[in-house]
This record gives structure tokens, C-alpha cells and sequence, in this order.
């Protein structure tokens, strides 16, 4: 076990060091942030010096070893655009994204897996035939819409949930929270409802094919011919297999909002990493750019290798050797 | 466990208890762009510059298209390179101390930077700042800069004591000035919450708290807009204009911008561009007016020229080129491209009001009268640096004049590439005419206001009629919206700023 989480971060290490590498590639062809740098103005010889002075004349490779070795000492650099250090300004939206992002996992989690199981009992009725239909709408609707549709509904038309932004937020130490107001909890349903649905449909169509696979084996016949109240049956015994391929998504897709969340940050006005993620990249502010793809790459790497481990945990049969 | 649980419930009901409702302020705004920093110098775009100026002065101030004194009462302008400045007095900025000359030293001296200034163009004219005593300076620019003083109400005034004594990342989230208002709280990527500034020069604002709410999705604005969470929207979408105008609870309030939005062509020899006919040809085979209609939606107006209405050298008498592809036609069968020729049209499609849409329609037209367009469309962090090395030959650009100044204008954009001189740095398509260049340095001498406009205006003329160095479509138009039922009093400036000192309910 511990060798297997050993191999693991070594692994994950070189795929933080590519990801850096594929960074530095593409900013060669991105954008010159020259141009946010030097204003509108700057003749080319100013554009030159300034240039010089944020070290963009160099060769890639030598940036890219400085920043490396800048990175070795948790020293991310100064963003382009507000000259404050990188790592304080994509942690200060951390604690917008997180709670966005788990509130959203929460829902489709529990929802999805909820609907899952009904749906699994009884797959041929009128109800959950519709169910399903219906979430065929919810994988193939794109975030975007889903969002502006659900402003139009809730904000426009009905006028009882808001728009954009956090609402009143109370400030803990450094972590500006959105759920201890009444407020702030109004902002959060409808990005957390635009986020959740997508995965909420998935982890409900991999529940129901799970249930139907489980529900059809000996040892659930034997469960009902002993008696066993219904919900035993169905949670304890029945649900419990299913658990290791919804866990894996769960795990995955917590990951991936977390990260990029950017087209709901952006339509919401969420000020989260995916909002200063987008800006960065208009503005060709590279070291935030660089900085926040190797912290994203860093944050799904942990949680692939926790899901691993939860995984033999959860299921003996499942070890690494 | 019991006692943990009621303890857990004792701490969330009371922080739900402690966590007070902010009250709305007076006027809550929606923007389309969020401030980058709060450092002053920081960015010389108009989005950053327009939040900037409720914290800060400059020398100058632009109030109803004409430039007012603000930090400076009056000024001098004794010789070509020297001006005189008689400092206002009595001033204090918003930690309590006194603004006097050192601190205008101080701030021209920091645009040299480049590590906290977008402004080096600015700091690098200057040749040297005196201060004669505490409310008096002079500045003197290394070469004649007839609009040196046009400039001075973008460049604003630090604290050179509180500035020096912080590091540069408080500097560019918590600004002092000696504006009208003071900022409250910057939650990045949220709100800025500003409030007035009682002991203001100019008197306090009437309205008291401002809270501005930067949505840069378009339809997110509108939609706070419609369900009363915002009082107030700049940067309506065209698309969304007939929408605005139809809801009885919202008002709108328009008025013609200063951005020209324009074709730039360059005339290389061998090129089918360098022939005067063929460049006519494509003027001419253009119908902006359908383009104002139907890309547009009506929002926008067509122009002959660059320079706007308040802009030194704009002149009243230049007309477009009717729109005839007829006409086209002929003149470039007489240039021997009876069969069109081909080119390539770039354009940004995230900078402009419709750019992408009006290439578009730019290429059909030009392929009505034979010539092919391939559309090169990017988005403007790619575009602007590739036009800036020269790259594209033919592409779609818009402009407006911090300065109100044609001719500075036009040093940028259409004078000869000359990288040691500074010339052309914007004039991506190369475009280069000697009569040009030797018009527009006359002018860079000349003392007298009413000779150098005259030879600006007769500049303008030659450019855009004879040698058709650019291919001139609209001026944008800046659209608001209000809520009715606030009754705000507002006048949209020419420079799309929002100076909430002059707003009022």
C-alpha cells in the first residue's frame, strides 16, 4: 500500500513538471504580455526596454528554468497585470471556488445518487421513464446555457434568487465564506445548480445501471427471502457495491469543477479561480496562468490518488500490490 | 456529544446573528470590465482610468468636453518646452495630508517606471520637474508636445509620503487621493463599495455611496439590470438594445462615441493597394450604411474620418465616398484588376462592438465587386501584438485620442514606420506616403493653436480624400441604461468614464 502511493507521487511529480513544460510552449504562441505591460501608447523602443526589464527577452528555456527554480522556493512571481505575488491572489478566490464547487458535488451526489436507486427499482414505470428523458436534456444542455436559462427563470421572470455575485460573505481568519448569511446562501443555488446538473445526471444514469446489475444478483434474493426491511436491502447491501465506480466519478469530477470551473464563474460573476483564470488568459498575465494550471494540476493529482485509496479501503478485493 | 452539538448551533446562529445585512448603497452600478489595480499609474486603459478618477486628481480635469483646472488653478505655457503650474491650495488627500509640490514631483517622476506605470510614453518626455516652492512647478518636455497638457487630466496625483512607505502591492489595493471618494472595500473580482469624500476641494458628492459591481457577461448584466439588482448599466450590448428600449422600467441613455472604427491598408509597392484607384474601389464598395443598420442595429454613426468632433483637427467638411460598386467596378478594371484580386482581412473579435460581424460584412462587399477576402479573425491578445509587429497588411482597428489630438494620433498611426523616432508604432499596415510624413512634422513645431489645427484639418483632408490612407467606416455609439424610478441624473461622458461626482439623483 504505502509503495503504491510512493510510485504514485513520484508519478504525479512528472506530470506536474510536464504540465509547466506544455505551459511555457503554448505562451510562446499565446499572446505577448508586452502588450498589457507597456499600455497603449509605448513606442516599440519603450516596448523593448520593458521588455527587458520583466525578462521576456530571454530565451525560453532560461525563463522557464528561473521559473522553475523560483517555484522550487514557493515563489510564484508577481502577476503582470496588479503586481501583487500570484500564489496570494488565485488563494484569496480559493474559498469562493471550494464552496461553489462543493456545494455543487454535494447536490449531484446526493441527488443523483438518490434518483439513481429510485429509478433502478422500478425502471419501466411512467415517472422514471421520464426521469431518464429528462436527463438526457442534463448531459446534453451546455453549462452556459443551463446558467443564463436558469438566471432568466429564477431572477428575471420570478425574481427570487439572484443573479450574480456572493451576496453578504463573513470573513473567517482568511477564508471569506458565502454560507453563514441567509444572503449568501441565496447566490449560491444557482451556480451550484448550473455546476450540478451535468454531474448529477451522470452519477444518476451510472447508479441506476450499477442498481440494475446489483439488484439482479443471488445474494440480494436471499436478502429479500429472509425478510430484510426494504431500505436494508436496497442501502446496505445492494447500494454499497455500486459505490466503488460512483466514488471514482464523484472523486474525478470534484477534481475537474474545482479547477474549471470557469464558463459558471464567468456567467455569474462568481469571484472564484475560474473568473481569474479567464482574465489572466485575456491579459496574458502568464505567471498566474502558469502558476494556476500547475496548482490545478496539483489539487486533481491528490484527489485521483485519495479516490485510489478510498478505494481499497472500501473493497478488500481491491489492494495494490 | 449533546453539549458539542448545542455549543455548534450557539456559535452558527449567532455569526447568522452577527453577519448584518450591508445596507444598498445610493447608487449601485454594473460594469463591463473590473479594475485591474488601484494603482493609478497602473493601466492606461479607459475601464481602469474610469474608476481610478473617483479616487484621484490630476493637474487637469476634463469636465463638459473642456479641460477645468482640478489640482493645478491655472497654468503657463511660457516657451515650446516649458509649463508653469499654480498648485490649488488647501488640499488634502485621504489619510489626512497636505498635497503640495513634492508630491506632483513625486508622480510624474514614478511614470518612468515600468514595473508600476503604463505611462513610461508620459515620464519619458518629460526632461525635468522644479519645484519653485510648495504650490508651484515647472515641467519641461524634451521636445515641443503641443498636447502635453491635454494629457494631464489621465496622469493623477499620488501621496509621495504614503506611497514611498508602502509596498507595491498595498499601493495597488488600497489607493489615496485626494478624490471624492474613498474606497471602502475591494473584494477582487466582486464589488468595490467607494464612499464620499467630505472634505473634497471641489465640495462632497451628492451621492453619498456607490457600490460597483463589475459583470463582464453581458446578459448577467442585463439580467441584474431587469430584476433591480443594479441601478445603473454601462456598455449595453447592441443585441440586446431593442430589449433595453422595449422594458417600461429602464431607460436608456445613448450618445455617439469617440471611437472611430476604421480599415487600415497598407500601400506596399506591387501590391494592388498601393494604386489609388483600387483603394477608392474598395472605399466605395462598402455600404456602411447597411452596416450601421442591419450589423449595428442603428448604434453606431458613419463617419469620413478619424479624429472625433472634440479632437484638434477633426474637420466638418470632409464627406464620405458615396456607396457605389458600379463605380468600384470601373475604377478597378482602369487599375487592370478587371477580375478582382485577393486579400486578407484581419480583425479582432473580442475588442469592438461587433468587429467580427462587421469584417464579415466588409468581406462580402469587397467580394461583390471581385475581390476575394480571407477573414483572419482572433481574439485581441493575439491580434493587437501581431499588428503591432507588422504582420497583417489589411485589418480592422479602432482608435480614439486620450489627448483629443489628431496630430499625436496620427504620429502613431499613419506616419512611416520609423522604430528609432517612435513614429508609426501603431500603423501595422506599413502604410508610408512622404507627403503624409512631412505635413504631420510641420505640424509638431508650429506654436500658434489656430495655425496647427488649420494645418491638422487640411492634414485630415489630404488623408482621407486624396490618398484614402484609411478606409474610415463609424464612430460606436456609447449605450446606458438606467432604472426609471431612481431618477438618476446622468450625462455620459465622450470618454465613457464614470465620475460619480457628477452624477446625482
Amino acid at each position: 500500500m504505502v509503495t503504491f502511493v510512493f510510485r504514485r507521487l513520484i508519478q504525479g511529480a512528472f506530470v506536474l513538471l510536464g504540465v509547466t513544460l506544455i505551459c511555457f510552449i503554448i505562451f510562446r504562441y499565446m499572446g505577448d504580455p508586452v502588450q498589457t505591460l507597456a499600455g497603449q501608447y509605448a513606442t516599440t523602443a519603450e516596448r523593448e526596454m520593458i521588455r527587458q526589464t520583466f525578462g521576456l527577452d530571454q530565451p525560453a528555456y532560461i525563463q522557464y528554468g528561473r521559473f522553475l527554480a523560483n517555484a522550487a522556493q514557493g515563489n510564484f512571481g508577481l502577476s503582470y497585470v496588479s503586481r501583487v505575488p500570484v500564489l496570494g491572489l488565485i488563494v484569496e478566490r480559493f474559498p469562493a471556488t471550494f464552496e461553489l464547487a462543493f456545494l455543487a458535488v454535494c447536490m449531484a451526489f446526493v441527488i443523483g445518487l438518490g434518483l439513481g436507486v429510485i429509478v433502478s427499482l422500478r425502471p419501466y414505470a411512467l415517472r422514471n421513464r421520464l426521469i431518464m428523458a429528462g436527463s438526457l436534456a442534463g448531459i446534453s444542455i451546455p453549462t452556459f446555457l443551463i446558467g443564463i436559462l436558469l438566471i432568466m427563470v429564477f431572477a428575471v421572470w420570478l425574481e427570487i434568487l439572484p443573479p450574480f455575485g456572493r451576496g453578504d460573505t463573513v470573513t473567517i481568519g482568511f477564508w471569506r465564506t458565502g454560507l453563514l448569511t441567509l444572503d449568501g446562501i441565496r447566490h449560491l443555488i444557482l451556480p451550484a445548480t448550473t455546476l450540478a446538473l451535468y454531474q448529477l445526471t451522470v452519477l444518476m444514469r451510472l447508479t441506476r445501471a450499477g442498481m440494475r446489475e446489483v439488484l439482479a444478483e443471488e445474494y440480494i434474493k436471499t436478502a429479500w427471502a429472509k425478510g430484510l426491511p426494504p431500505l436494508k436491502v436496497i442501502f446496505k447491501h445492494a447500494l454499497r457495491n455500486v459505490m466503488i465506480p460512483v466514488i471514482t466519478m464523484t472523486g474525478l469530477q470534484f477534481g475537474e469543477i474545482l479547477a474549471f470551473s470557469i464558463v459558471t464563474e464567468t456567467i455569474f460573476q462568481w469571484p472564484g479561480m475560474g473568473n481569474l483564470l479567464l482574465t489572466s488568459i485575456y491579459e496574458s498575465d502568464q505567471p498566474v496562468i502558469a502558476t494556476y494550471i500547475m496548482l490545478a494540476a496539483l489539487m486533481i493529482l491528490t484527489i485521483n490518488i485519495l479516490v485510489d485509496i478510498l478505494y481499497a479501503l472500501l473493497n478488500p478485493k481491491i489492494r495494490y500490490d | 456529544m449533546k453539549k458539542t452539538m448545542l455549543t455548534l448551533v450557539m456559535v452558527l446562529f449567532l455569526s447568522f446573528m452577527a453577519a448584518t445585512a450591508m445596507a444598498a448603497a445610493d447608487l449601485v452600478v454594473a460594469v463591463d470590465t473590473p479594475p485591474r489595480t488601484m494603482n493609478p499609474h497602473g493601466s492606461d486603459a479607459d475601464s481602469n482610468l474610469s474608476i481610478m478618477t473617483n479616487f484621484f486628481d490630476g493637474l487637469l480635469q476634463l469636465t463638459d468636453g473642456k479641460f477645468m483646472p482640478a489640482l493645478a488653478e491655472r497654468y503657463e505655457h511660457p516657451d515650446t518646452l516649458t509649463w508653469k503650474f499654480y498648485l490649488r491650495k488647501g488640499v488634502t488627500f485621504h489619510n489626512g495630508n497636505t498635497f503640495d509640490a513634492q508630491d506632483v514631483k513625486y508622480s510624474f517622476e514614478r511614470l518612468n517606471d515600468p514595473e508600476v506605470s503604463e505611462f513610461t510614453n508620459t515620464g519619458k518626455s518629460i526632461a525635468s520637474i522644479e519645484v519653485i516652492d510648495d504650490y508651484t512647478v515647472i515641467i519641461k518636455t524634451k521636445e515641443h508636445i503641443p498636447w502635453f497638457a491635454n494629457n494631464l487630466h489621465q496622469i493623477f496625483i499620488m501621496d509621495k509620503e504614503s506611497t514611498e512607505s508602502r509596498d507595491v502591492g498595498d499601493v495597488g489595493q488600497k489607493p489615496i487621493g485626494t478624490g471624492a471618494y474613498k474606497l471602502v472595500e475591494w473584494v477582487k473580482g466582486s464589488y468595490l463599495r467607494l464612499e464620499a469624500n467630505e472634505n473634497y476641494w471641489e465640495g462632497a458628492p451628492p451621492i453619498k455611496t456607490v457600490e460597483i459591481n463589475p459583470i463582464t457577461e453581458s446578459s448577467t448584466r442585463f439580467a441584474a439590470l431587469v430584476s433591480g439588482k443594479v441601478d445603473m448599466v454601462s456598455g449595453v450590448p447592441v443585441e440586446l438594445f431593442d430589449k433595453v428600449t422595449a422594458n417600461p422600467k429602464l431607460e436608456v441613455v445613448n450618445r455617439p462615441a469617440r471611437r472611430a472604427i476604421f480599415l487600415s491598408l497598407g500601400n506596399a509597392s506591387g501590391t494592388p493597394a498601393a494604386d489609388i484607384r483600387v483603394r477608392k474601389a474598395m472605399y466605395m464598395a462598402i455600404d456602411e450604411d447597411e452596416i450601421v443598420a442591419k450589423v449595428m442595429r442603428g448604434q453606431a454613426t458613419p463617419t469620413a474620418q478619424l479624429p472625433d468632433e472634440a479632437t484638434i483637427g477633426y474637420n466638418p467638411d470632409l464627406k464620405r465616398y458615396p456607396f457605389d460598386p458600379a463605380a468600384a467596378k470601373q475604377l478597378l478594371k482602369e487599375a487592370g484588376f478587371e477580375n478582382g484580386f485577393e486579400i486578407t482581412l484581419a480583425a479582432p473579435n473580442d475588442r469592438y462592438v461587433q468587429d467580427k460581424q462587421i469584417a464579415e460584412a466588409v468581406a462580402k462587399y469587397l467580394a461583390k465587386v471581385g475581390i476575394k477576402v480571407t477573414l483572419d479573425v482572433k481574439p485581441k491578445s493575439v491580434f493587437f501584438p501581431e499588428v503591432g509587429e507588422g504582420k497583417h497588411a489589411f485589418y480592422l482597428i479602432g482608435w480614439l485620442d486620450g489627448a483629443f489630438d489628431m496630430g499625436r494620433t496620427y504620429f502613431n498611426l499613419i506616419h512611416t514606420y520609423d522604430k528609432d523616432r517612435g513614429y508609426g508604432t501603431w500603423n501595422g499596415a506599413r502604410y508610408s506616403d512622404p507627403d503624409i510624413d512631412k505635413a504631420l512634422e510641420a505640424t509638431a513645431d508650429m506654436v500658434d493653436q489656430d495655425t496647427r489645427a488649420k494645418a491638422l484639418q487640411d492634414l485630415n483632408r489630404m488623408t482621407m480624400m486624396d490618398k484614402i490612407a484609411w478606409i474610415p467606416l463609424h464612430y460606436q455609439q456609447d449605450i446606458y441604461a438606467l432604472q426609471k424610478d431612481k431618477k438618476i441624473r446622468f450625462n455620459p461622458r465622450a470618454d465613457m468614464w464614470m465620475v460619480y461626482k457628477e452624477i446625482s439623483k
